[in-house]
């Protein structure tokens, strides 16, 4: 299931590189997804607060 | 009162900036590792050894460059001293470099070095672009040693032609970088930097070793015409 | 100075800097001029002044006005927002001259000696050849160390007045900022390493720490010309700061396609530099919308008067959001796929992209900034617009888009016939810049900048004269 590396030399972020988008999905996703942690702590925060 | 929302909270969006700058910038220190480790400046051992680096040692300046379409990458690769068919530099065929074709790893690192300074002491990169980067009042120098212009004699006969003698590539670009208002190729011309010969040579050095830095295809197609088309 | 109504040293200082902003943004006009009258006449001024030369001051004179209209700027507004003096003042004024000093040198020995030869003598105190960073290595230093002045001005006062999230957002960024230039005072043999570096100063300044400075400049001049709420605007500028950075850190990528550094970056420039152009849209709908907002509701209490207490500099502030968008967002997008990039990278689109963008992300701004400085230092309560003022902003952003479109033009024809059709050869080159579409677009740009330069005498005479001129509310 996995591509044959191309590039000149093998790394980690060269082999998320599996095909169209799939490093930057991977990277837009661990940088956005810890905001619904941070949400929902605030939601909470702001219930306390009321 | 209703429950406040979340979204129009600011104390929500400070720590959503906060994290997200945090962790972008650690991931951009993540990929300089991993990309440093692959642009490192290769050795002569690795020549020897027949290893492809993105930016080859100094002594492949010993060595017959070409830019070659990689069936398996589609696009251009600078092939190192001989094809295997497939795309892969062979690191086998010379080529000489003023004269000779056994540059020492020290001997071709010092001609590096000095290039490298004299690209940048004169201000190369205010005019020119290198691997596309600069101004754009005089044409891209990532690829020069390829050019047409001297892979096919034209400047070395222009050159060679007004000194009276034979000259080599090589030869001849350092004789244009040193005198470049004796050899007028266009209205635009480049000045006079004072560059002296030793300097001269270094930076062809730097040229020859810069076209074999692998640019992922940039730029495409290059040389594949040859000549001036709009009639001149 | 006569009639000054500056009792802040902090907003003394700004009026210093920003005056020689000014002045430096004259000489980069003039200094275009001359580079744009050699494409069209290329025996002018050659091995005298060459084109290189006029460029290296052309590009580093931007640079430099616009870092000292940005300190300039901090030094106005941290009396507001912290409500204190700003603390270490006369440091601050030291590395003033310092600074001034240091430039002045540099500017005389890249007119008058231009080259040196191939040494690190040459790289310590002629010119270390790197566009946009080419001041020689002492100066580095130097520059270094004004900074660190000013970085420790603006925390020393932030940590003692009142933090507000303007103030904060100020304080991380400038940090950043002022760090990121030790990236380019290195030298190496290796240049894709030596590129790798150099954009982490010059995309990380103007594509990711400029620009947040600019949302918390953007929302400085909201509170105090039009009143709005500080909640709202800093909500905004937090938004701001984290699509900005989200997107412009690891847009840097669409620099390493290139220049030697792996294929994966073709994926990461790409799809993170896309999302670069979204915070400009928020801004512009931010400005916008935080105006029309204090307009209504004051008109709903019946008063129909302009809630704007400084018309240029409002004018100069709404061009920000607009210049920003379209320059930095749309022409930069224009470009930032890899699969066009191929073609247009190295050409004069991203000469057209840098114009627009430096001029419509940061000289906008920072010139409504300096009609702020003269409204403060002439206690002026209304200021409004003078016949100068309106023909100035007028003629300079006619100017601007007119280069922008000239040099866009010629990139059509160097992408097509230099890059797409021959691959970027040196007879390639000269095919592509004497095609009519070149060489008429060259001319445009000439008469462009000529207006631009018209447009800036204005511009400096409404500045210097506009205080004094009654038409404003006292």
């Amino acid at each position: 299931m996995f591509e044959p590396f191309t590039d000149v030399v093998p790394s980690f972020f060269g082999w998320i590189n599996q095909g169209p988008l799939t490093l930057t999905i991977f990277l837009h996703t661990v940088i956005i997804l810890p905001m619904i942690f941070i949400y929902f702590q605030e939601k909470k925060r702001l219930e306390n607060e009321e | 009162m209703a429950n406040k929302s979340v979204w129009s909270d600011n104390r929500f969006w400070q720590r959503s900036a906060t994290w997200v700058t945090g962790f972008a910038a650690i991931l951009l220190i993540w990929l300089t590792f991993d990309t440093s480790a692959q642009i490192s400046m290769g050795t002569d051992k690795d020549i020897q050894n027949k290893v492809t680096k993105r930016v080859p040692g100094p002594t492949v300046i010993n060595y017959k460059i070409t830019y070659e379409r990689s069936p398996k990458r589609g696009l251009e690769v600078p092939i190192i001293g001989g094809n295997d068919g497939k795309g892969n530099s062979l690191f086998q065929e010379k080529e000489k470099f003023f004269g000779r074709d056994d540059w020492s790893e020290k001997e071709a690192r010092a001609m590096l070095h000095l290039g490298k300074l004299g690209s940048q002491a004169k201000n190369c990169m205010d005019c020119h672009t290198l691997l596309g980067n600069g101004a754009y009042y005089a044409p891209d120098l990532t690829k020069s040693w390829l050019d047409p212009m001297w892979e096919d004699g034209t400047m070395q006969a222009i050159i060679g032609g007004t000194l009276g003698k034979e000259l080599s590539k090589e030869e001849a670009m350092a004789e244009f970088l040193q005198h470049p208002e004796l050899y007028p190729t266009h209205a635009r011309q480049m000045p006079n930097l004072g560059i002296t010969k030793k300097e001269a040579i270094g930076i062809v050095a730097f040229l020859k070793q810069m076209s074999s830095i692998d640019t992922n295809g940039f730029p495409r197609n290059f040389g594949k015409m040859k000549g001036a088309i709009n009639g001149k | 100075m006569a009639n000054n109504h500056l009792t802040s040293e902090s907003k003394q200082l700004a009026t210093w800097y920003l005056t020689f902003a000014a002045i430096l943004f004259g000489a980069q006009l003039l200094f275009g001029l001359i580079a744009a009258i050699q494409y069209v006449m290329p025996g002018f001024l050659y091995g005298i002044l060459d084109f290189s030369i006029a460029r290296i001051l052309h590009i580093n004179a931007l640079v430099v006005w616009m870092v000292f209209a940005m300190f300039g700027s901090v030094y106005w507004l941290l009396p507001d927002e912290t409500g204190i003096e700003t603390i270490g003042i006369k440091v601050g004024k030291l590395a003033y001259w310092v600074f001034v000093a240091a430039i002045v040198v540099v500017v005389l020995v890249f007119l008058l000696i231009q080259v040196g030869p191939a040494s690190d003598t040459t790289i310590w105190f002629i010119t270390e050849g790197r566009e946009y960073i080419e001041a020689p290595r002492w100066a580095d230093i130097g520059i270094v160390v004004v900074a660190l002045t000013f970085v420790a001005n603006l925390f020393l006062t932030g940590m003692k007045g009142k933090q507000t999230g303007i103030v904060t957002v100020l304080m991380a960024d400038m940090i950043a900022f002022a760090g990121l230039y030790l990236a380019g005072m290195f030298f190496t043999d290796n240049i894709s390493v030596d590129q790798y570096w150099w954009w982490w100063v010059i995309h990380l300044w103007v594509e990711a720490t400029w620009e947040v400075f600019v949302g918390a400049i953007a929302a400085y001049g909201l509170i105090t010309m039009i009143g709005a709420h500080r909640k709202v605007v800093e909500m905004w500028l937090w938004i701001e700061v984290a699509m900005l950075f989200g997107s412009g850190i690891l847009g840097m990528g669409h620099h390493y396609f290139w220049i030697g550094t792996p294929e994966y970056w073709w994926e990461i420039g790409a799809l993170f530099s896309a999302l670069e152009p979204l915070p400009l849209v928020a801004m512009f709908v931010h400005v916008l919308y935080d105006w029309g907002k204090t307009q209504g509701a004051q008109n709903a209490n019946g008063d129909e008067t302009s809630v704007i207490t400084n018309k240029p500099a409002f004018i100069w502030f709404v061009l920000n959001a607009f210049g920003n968008f379209l320059g930095a967002g749309v022409w930069g997008f224009f470009h930032t796929l890899p699969q066009i990039n191929l073609y247009t990278h190295g050409t004069q689109f991203t000469s057209a992209h840098g114009h627009l963008a430096f001029f419509g992300a940061y000289a906008t701004i920072l010139v409504g900034m300096m009609y702020l400085a003269v409204q403060g230092k002439n206690g002026i309560k209304v200021m409004k617009n003078t016949k100068t003022s309106i023909w100035a902003v007028s003629m300079i952003t006619g100017g601007v888009m007119g280069m922008t479109v000239a040099l866009t033009i010629a990139g059509y024809v160097q992408v097509i016939v230099s890059r797409a059709q021959m691959g970027a050869t040196w007879a390639a080159y000269f095919d592509g810049q004497s095609g009519v579409w070149f060489t008429q677009a060259m001319d445009w740009r000439l008469i462009m900048g000529v207006i631009t330069f018209l447009g800036f005498l204005l511009l400096a005479k409404d500045l210097l004269t506009t205080g004094k001129n009654p038409v404003h509310e006292r």
